[in-house]
């Protein structure tokens, strides 16, 4: 009756089954259509849902009430199965008796393996998610944990301090348990030192200063305290306990005795498993080899269960597991790199034919209009066919080096004539008389009316950039650019030229209006007639960019037009220093001033 | 423009071009800086011919409150001459001996020259004739200041010793050793002999 609520713990089970598991657990085998014996009578509440064998616990997922209804049992509760095939009506049911002393030690650490706690000899925050087995023992060091509830948990192992009147009543009763327990055994010793853990072949640990000094020793080699006296159940016991580890013994085996409840007979402590679809033996095969396995009680990371005495050094998780942790990881990252960097070398073979296939048909292509171009000089000497284009445009766009560059140029002879043509089609896109080819994409900025028409004076780069936005493809580098811009007069009207300041370097295209000495008759008049004005007024008034005025402004003083007043002279705490307020400009009244103050 | 003239509470003419404030600045344009500089190095000069002062410092463009604030400020238009500008005119200056620094060898303080040497000593040789004190013995403190108050008054040292130099070298004067101090003696000549 009581037995699946002593024994079982509930569990979510609308979560799947993978989610539920232990990060050292691993899902065996799955059996649905399976109802629950408690004892010898039928779970009212599971009689219908699917089982799950992993290699810590058994999971039964009820199918139609899962949230409710579906519990987790460990199998180190189990201590022997059996196995009955179905007659005529009955079905083929597996039966688990149970211990009798795990119910204590189920709730103790239930809480245990799910958070994060850490570890008092090397600090590390052991992650939640383990088996139970998994997680009373340091990931990192491999020193078991002592129990959250222990009031006595010292850093120093000395029993002597140690719950002495408990001790021996728990020692006794722990001798008979066999199997599933996970804690250091420790000697029934009577001596006032308490109870003493040993190492193997049986050293015994110095209380002062943990030193596994040799058994026929009576004080510890570093420290010289006195040592307790094993005796010889301990030894006994230390054949069959995880090695030396740290004398204290976590409270839960204390719980565990106090709990002992023997109950009635072996009979009451059952559970059956009903297999109404059958896959009954299968199942069973695959749970008692995950009972054989034990892997709740060890946390080796090999998994199955071998004598102590071979795994002494190791232990769970030590140095060598560390050791072995890091070279798997490194093994594995390494791995990862490399199949990563094969796909690049793919790839970048793939790039090689690619480029290789892309510069044939380029040739071939440029044979043919080559051929044809010389015939219609006019509009096709700078328009190629679409598909040439489109070839040598998607090559640049992917970024591809092609050796026989410059494309064009191979098409007209007469690199005059071609610079003389482009010209003609700058012209057009600076002063918008109606271009003969279809821009995509138009923005409608500068499509209307050429770019030049509202702007007098315009940077080079912007107008590179446009340039080249309206011819799409075949794009002019900025050589060629620099080339066709001496010709740039002759058929543009008013002629636009080119101008490069000196003090910055920055090179414009401009009509006549705005030469230099253009330029500084407006603003010698434009200053008579409004008076001071700063440089971000003049560039206004013009309708300048800011730095392109600047810079005209600049020419106009080195000409010697106009001079200037800088606002940090003034007085006062707002004043800047060494000329940083904002300048304004003036004529310049120093030309041909004459003095008129005081005579003598 | 709308610049004019202005006098100064000390009675001195402060010329139109002082109430422009590019003339404060420092211009990046070589051509229009000659001019500027020339303008305030007769500037200078004429104001300390007019106020008797005969030094001037860089630092007199930072301070207020010294001689030289009528001239180097000009609270109307909220402008003032800069340090460093005041500095690069000094040096013009200097380079056309308009001035000199004093003590040598540094370009902060300089004394400024707006009469010649040679025009310094005529009038000291002048006043030595005119108040009856030719051949006879004088200190300098006696020259620089005087009990009647001449056009010598607070002049310095240096500017003495140059002005009786050249005297010296026409005859006029004869620099002899006294007790405290350095004397002179006055001769009666001519300079333009």
């Amino acid at each position: 009756m009581g037995v699946l609520k002593r024994f079982t713990k509930a569990v979510d089970g609308t979560i799947p089954v993978p989610a539920l598991l232990y990060e050292d657990e691993d899902l065996l085998a799955s059996q649905e259509g399976v109802g629950i014996y408690d004892g010898t009578e039928k779970s009212p509440k599971h009689q219908n849902g699917t089982i799950y064998t992993t290699t810590h616990r058994l999971f039964y997922i009820d199918h139609s009430h899962a949230r409710s209804r579906s519990f987790a049992l460990d199998l180190s509760h189990v201590s022997r199965t059996d196995y009955y095939a179905g007659l005529f009506t009955s079905s083929p049911k597996i039966m688990l008796y149970l211990h009798a002393n795990s119910t204590s030690r189920s709730s103790n650490i239930s809480g245990a393996e799910l958070e994060t706690w850490e570890c008092e000899v090397c600090s590390y925050k052991n992650p939640p998610g383990l088996s139970p087995a998994a997680s009373k023992v340091c990931g990192l060091c491999g020193v078991p944990r002592t129990s959250v509830k222990n009031s006595s948990i010292h850093p120093t192992p000395i029993p002597t301090r140690l719950k002495q009147p408990s001790m021996s009543t728990h020692l006794s009763t722990s001798l008979p348990s066999s199997t599933a327990n996970l804690h250091t055994h420790t000697s029934p010793s009577s001596s006032p030192s308490g109870d003493v853990a040993t190492g193997q072949d049986g050293e015994i640990p110095c209380p002062a200063c943990t030193f596994l000094n040799h058994p026929s020793l009576l004080t510890c080699e570093i420290c010289g305290t006195t040592l307790p006296r094993p005796n010889g159940v301990s030894r006994h016991l230390a054949a069959r306990s995880a090695p030396s580890s740290r004398p204290i013994t976590p409270s839960a085996d204390d719980d565990k005795d106090e709990d002992d409840v023997d109950d009635t007979s072996e009979a009451s402590r059952l559970i059956r498993l009903s297999f109404r679809k059958g896959g009954d033996k299968a199942f069973y095969a695959v749970l008692r080899r995950s009972l054989l396995g034990k892997a709740w009680e060890t946390k080796h990371l090999g998994g199955s269960r071998r004598s102590v005495t071979q795994h002494t050094n190791s232990g769970r998780g030590g140095i060598n597991s560390l050791l072995r942790t890091v070279e798997n990881t490194t093994a594995s990252n390494q791995s990862n790199m490399e199949n990563a960097l094969q796909d690049l070398e793919s790839l970048a073979v793939k790039a090689r034919e690619m480029v290789r296939m892309a510069e044939e048909l380029n040739e071939r292509l440029t044979a043919v209009t080559a051929s044809s171009s010389n015939n219609t000089m006019t509009g096709s000497a700078v328009i190629e066919p679409e598909e040439a284009t489109f070839i040598r445009s998607s090559l640049s766009q992917l970024g591809l080096q092609m050796t026989n560059a410059p494309v064009t140029l191979d098409m007209i002879r007469d690199e005059r004539r071609w610079h003389e043509e482009l010209a003609r089609e700058l012209s057009g896109v600076l002063q918008g008389n109606g271009s003969s080819w279809k821009r995509p994409g138009d923005d409608g900025e500068q499509t209307s009316g050429g770019m030049m028409r509202k702007r007098g004076i315009i940077a080079l780069d912007e107008v590179w950039g446009g340039w080249n936005r309206a011819r799409g493809v075949a794009l002019i580098p900025p050589s060629t650019f620099l080339l066709v811009l001496p010709h740039l007069p002759s058929y543009t009207s008013p002629p636009i030229h080119m101008r490069t300041f000196s003090s910055s370097g920055l090179s414009v295209l401009h009509t006549p209006p705005y030469t230099k000495a253009a330029f500084a008759a407006r603003m010698v008049g434009l200053l008579t007639l409004a008076g001071p004005r700063t440089t971000v007024e003049v560039a206004q008034e013009e309708q300048l960019p800011i730095g392109l005025a600047q810079e005209m402004v600049i020419e106009v003083e080195d000409a010697g037009e106009i001079c200037r007043d800088e606002g940090g002279s003034g007085v006062g705490i707002f004043a800047g220093r060494d000329g940083s307020g904002e300048v304004r400009w003036w004529v310049n009244i120093f030309k041909g001033y004459v003095w008129d103050g005081q005579e003598g | 423009m709308s610049l004019s003239p202005h006098t100064t509470p000390s009675g001195f003419l402060l010329p139109s071009i002082h109430a422009a404030p590019p003339f404060f600045t420092q211009q990046p344009n070589p051509a229009t800086q000659a001019i500027v500089t020339e303008q305030w190095s007769r500037l200078i000069l004429s104001y300390a011919r007019h106020r008797q002062l005969f030094t001037v410092r860089v630092e007199d463009a930072e301070v207020t409150g010294g001689e030289w604030d009528e001239i180097l400020r000009n609270d109307r238009i909220n402008r003032r001459l800069r340090s460093s500008h005041l500095a690069y005119i000094l040096e013009q200056m200097a380079a056309k001996n308009q001035l000199v620094y004093d003590p040598p060898k540094q370009s902060r303080s300089a004394l400024l020259y707006w009469r010649t040497p040679e025009e310094w000593a005529e009038v000291l040789h002048e006043w030595a004739s005119t108040t009856g004190q030719l051949n006879t013995i004088l200190t300098f403190y006696e020259i620089i200041e005087p009990p009647v108050p001449s056009p010598l008054s607070g002049i310095p040292m240096q500017i003495l010793r140059k002005a009786i130099h050249i005297l010296t070298k026409t005859n006029r004067a004869q620099i002899i050793a006294v007790a405290d101090g350095e004397g002179v003696r006055f001769l009666p000549g001519n300079a333009g002999k």
